[in-house]
């Protein structure tokens, strides 16, 4: 058997597992009767439909009239997987990883680490990363410094870098975004680091 | 009957012309413009952003400026589409086909009249269009029971899969696992928490902007980032705006056809402007001479701009007269009229018919304003063009997360749309198209509630769904229209059309 839709075979494996870890979710909660649903009832069965028609995607692969590789993503999903695996496991152990804080630190890094090794300096990773930095910072740095970090970052990320444009974007954008945003539109943001 | 529709717009056209929605109308259309010229900034991104805002304003004002933005947002979207073979806007795809080759050999101008004038006319059709059709509308809807209602969203699901583009079981499973995001949070039943692996932050569900944010707009970015997008400006090459005689006589009946077909596709859940254009070129397509199609054929660029504006604006009519959101704006447009304490559905048209009304007249007034803007400040709208991507894209970033942290003020919120993001661009990746997923994602709840309700009325019977004169027809035709794509000759069409 040899694959020849990569696209199929892990959209396949993508809708089976998101199925399947539906399912086996609700299967938590009080299913009821047809009657009288309980909250697991419409998830379980549309649960089990996903992972049916995930199952169908998966075999077209293997039948395909289209061709694609099976390398379809410019980053390492094994090393992807691993790391949410880890990230998971670590976050279901929790109770046990009290008595060992070490033990957590270190899963939790691992986990980090093979989150970036997965990606490397992808305009992707950076781009995404930018953004979540700037939700955690926008808090305690205040809108001025997470609006340079956004922009700095994210710009890296692109495949054409120019120091002087990004300095005057970042000036542009900071003034920009203090006047419309938190003059303007009163949006509640603090601009200085401990306001 | 008549007498009470003009009294009705004479209501309404006293709201709209207040200096003040005036004012708001106007603010919408400009926005909507401008972000339908940008490329990766869309209407859902803008409103999500203003929601926040519209706390301060008086309802209708916030219906108003809101609706202003994505109707505005389809005129400008032609602008690129036309000029630089970008869609500004999803709806724009089509335009894109002989817009851009007609400004290739030099006929930019009349193209992009043409555009206007035939958004212009479909705009006005269509508010006559709502203004007739939205009430005995919401007579039926009154009448709605949990079964017709399930129907009915089904029919829309099934639509929005149907049209999406290439593997039709890859569309069922994306709007499946969209029904299946919805339900994450409090069930309103049993008032239990699910799928929220204990996090406080999900148990009142996912925000469909963090969806809709992540799923297309950071995506987009990604995607534009890796393909290193190339863009070509015909900016100098705009003059002579005016369409000669020929232009406008060979534009006419596209531009009727291209208005009724948008005004009746818009009706339908899932519908809208997107379904609008893609059928409206289609059916050019068939008609009279075709030899000249994806050459620059301005009967190629009248119909897909008719019916888009029509399809945008007639899709207000299930969100006012059902209280069903047919698109993820429309999903935005109730979060709207919840800030305001305004539950969406069809007691509204009579309980506030000033709000009701007011943004019917509104639309009209905002469809005028657009073509002032459009055709004499175009050179304006160009020279947004020349901005580089590599300056616009940062710019949207800090606007996208600055619209999903002001949902709520959570960082959680903005990191979820990160993660959002990454799936969508997985999806990209896989060929799996995410609209029916933002679709089935907003019924996901609302489905499952009216399902478990006309359950219990029937006691378990199943069949209540068929036996139901108004459900039963809405399920009929929604299992017409999957039997006939899974079809092999429309499916064969249905692969070339998409191809285009």
């Amino acid at each position: 058997m040899k694959v020849k839709n990569g696209k199929d075979f892990w959209a396949g494996l993508m809708f089976a597992g998101f199925g399947l870890g539906f399912m086996l979710v609700s299967l938590n909660y009080p299913m009821g009767s047809a009657v009288r649903m309980g909250p697991a009832y419409f998830p379980a069965v549309l649960g089990g439909l996903l992972a049916l028609l995930g199952a169908v995607v998966f075999f077209r692969a293997f039948v395909s009239k289209f061709e694609h590789p099976l390398k379809v993503f410019p980053f390492r999903l094994h090393m992807l997987i691993a790391a949410l695996a880890l990230g998971g496991a670590t976050y279901l152990a929790d109770s046990w990883l009290k008595g060992m804080p070490m033990a957590g630190f270190a899963l939790v890094g691992l986990a980090l680490a093979l989150f970036i090794g997965a990606f490397g300096p992808k305009a992707m990773f950076l781009v995404l990363l930018a953004v979540v930095i700037f939700g955690y910072a926008l808090k305690p740095l205040g809108l001025v410094l997470a609006t340079a970090l956004l922009i700095v970052i994210s710009a890296v990320g692109g495949h054409d870098f120019r120091n002087k444009e990004i300095v005057i974007l970042t000036v542009v954008l900071v003034l920009f975004g203090v006047l419309v945003f938190v003059k303007g539109l009163g949006l509640p943001f603090n601009l200085w680091p401990g306001e | 009957m008549e007498f009470d529709l003009i009294h009705n717009l004479g209501i309404g056209f006293g709201v709209a012309l207040s200096w003040q929605n005036l004012m708001y109308c106007f603010v919408g259309v400009l926005l909507g413009t401008l972000i339908g010229v940008l490329p990766g900034i869309g209407p859902v991104a803008t409103i999500a952003m203003l929601l926040p805002v519209t706390f301060n304003l008086s309802p209708i004002s916030a219906l108003i400026m809101l609706a202003g933005i994505y109707y505005g947002a389809q005129y400008g979207g032609s602008t690129t589409a036309i000029l630089v073979n970008l869609p500004g806007e999803s709806a724009s795809v089509i335009t894109c086909l002989d817009g851009y080759q007609m400004a290739r050999q030099g006929r930019a101008g009349p193209a992009l009249a043409i555009a206007a004038i035939a958004s212009f006319f479909a705009g006005c059709v269509a508010t006559v269009v709502i203004a007739l059709f939205a009430p005995p509308l919401a007579e039926v809807a009154l009448k709605f029971g949990p079964a017709e209602y399930f129907s009915l969203m089904l029919l829309g699901l099934v639509g929005a899969t149907v049209l999406a583009h290439g593997s039709l079981v890859k569309a069922i499973a994306m709007t499946v696992l969209g029904l299946l995001l919805g339900l994450i949070g409090t069930d309103v039943n049993s008032g239990m928490a699910r799928f929220t692996f204990g996090l406080a932050e999900l148990s009142d569900g996912i925000g469909f902007v963090i969806v809709a944010m992540g799923v297309f707009g950071f995506a987009e970015i990604i995607t534009n980032l890796e393909q290193g997008a190339a863009r070509d400006v015909f900016v100098n090459k705009v003059t002579g705006l005016m369409p000669t005689w020929k232009d406008l006589k060979d534009s006419s009946g596209a531009i009727l056809r291209g208005t009724a077909l948008g005004s009746a596709l818009g009706i339908l859940p899932g519908g809208g402007a997107l379904l609008s254009s893609f059928a409206a070129y289609t059916l050019e397509k068939k008609i009279g001479d075709t030899s000249n199609f994806g050459k620059g054929e301005i009967r190629g660029v009248a119909a897909p701009e008719s019916a888009n504006n029509a399809g945008a604006q007639t899709s207000f009519i299930p969100l006012l007269t059902l209280g069903i959101p047919s698109n993820p704006v429309m999903a935005l447009m109730i979060g709207a009229m919840m800030i305001q304490g305004i539950a969406p559905g069809p007691q509204v048209m009579t309980e506030r018919p000033e709000l009701f009304w007011g943004m019917i007249a509104s639309m009209w007034i905002g469809n005028l304003m657009l073509v002032i803007l459009n055709l004499p400040l175009i050179g304006m709208w160009v020279k947004l063009l020349t901005v580089p991507y590599r300056l616009l894209y940062p710019s949207i970033l800090l606007f996208c997360c600055v619209g999903v942290y002001s949902l709520s003020n959570q960082p959680f919120d903005v990191m979820l749309t990160a993660l959002f993001g990454l799936l969508g661009y997985i999806f990209v990746r896989l060929e799996c198209e995410p609209a029916p997923l933002i679709l089935g994602f907003i019924l996901g709840p609302l489905m499952e509630e009216n399902l478990r309700r006309a359950m219990l009325l029937s006691r378990g019977d199943a069949t209540v769904f068929f036996t139901k004169p108004i459900s039963g027809v809405l399920l009929g035709i929604a299992i017409v229209l999957l039997l006939i794509t899974l079809a092999p000759a429309v499916r064969k069409t249905r692969d070339v059309a998409f191809q285009e």
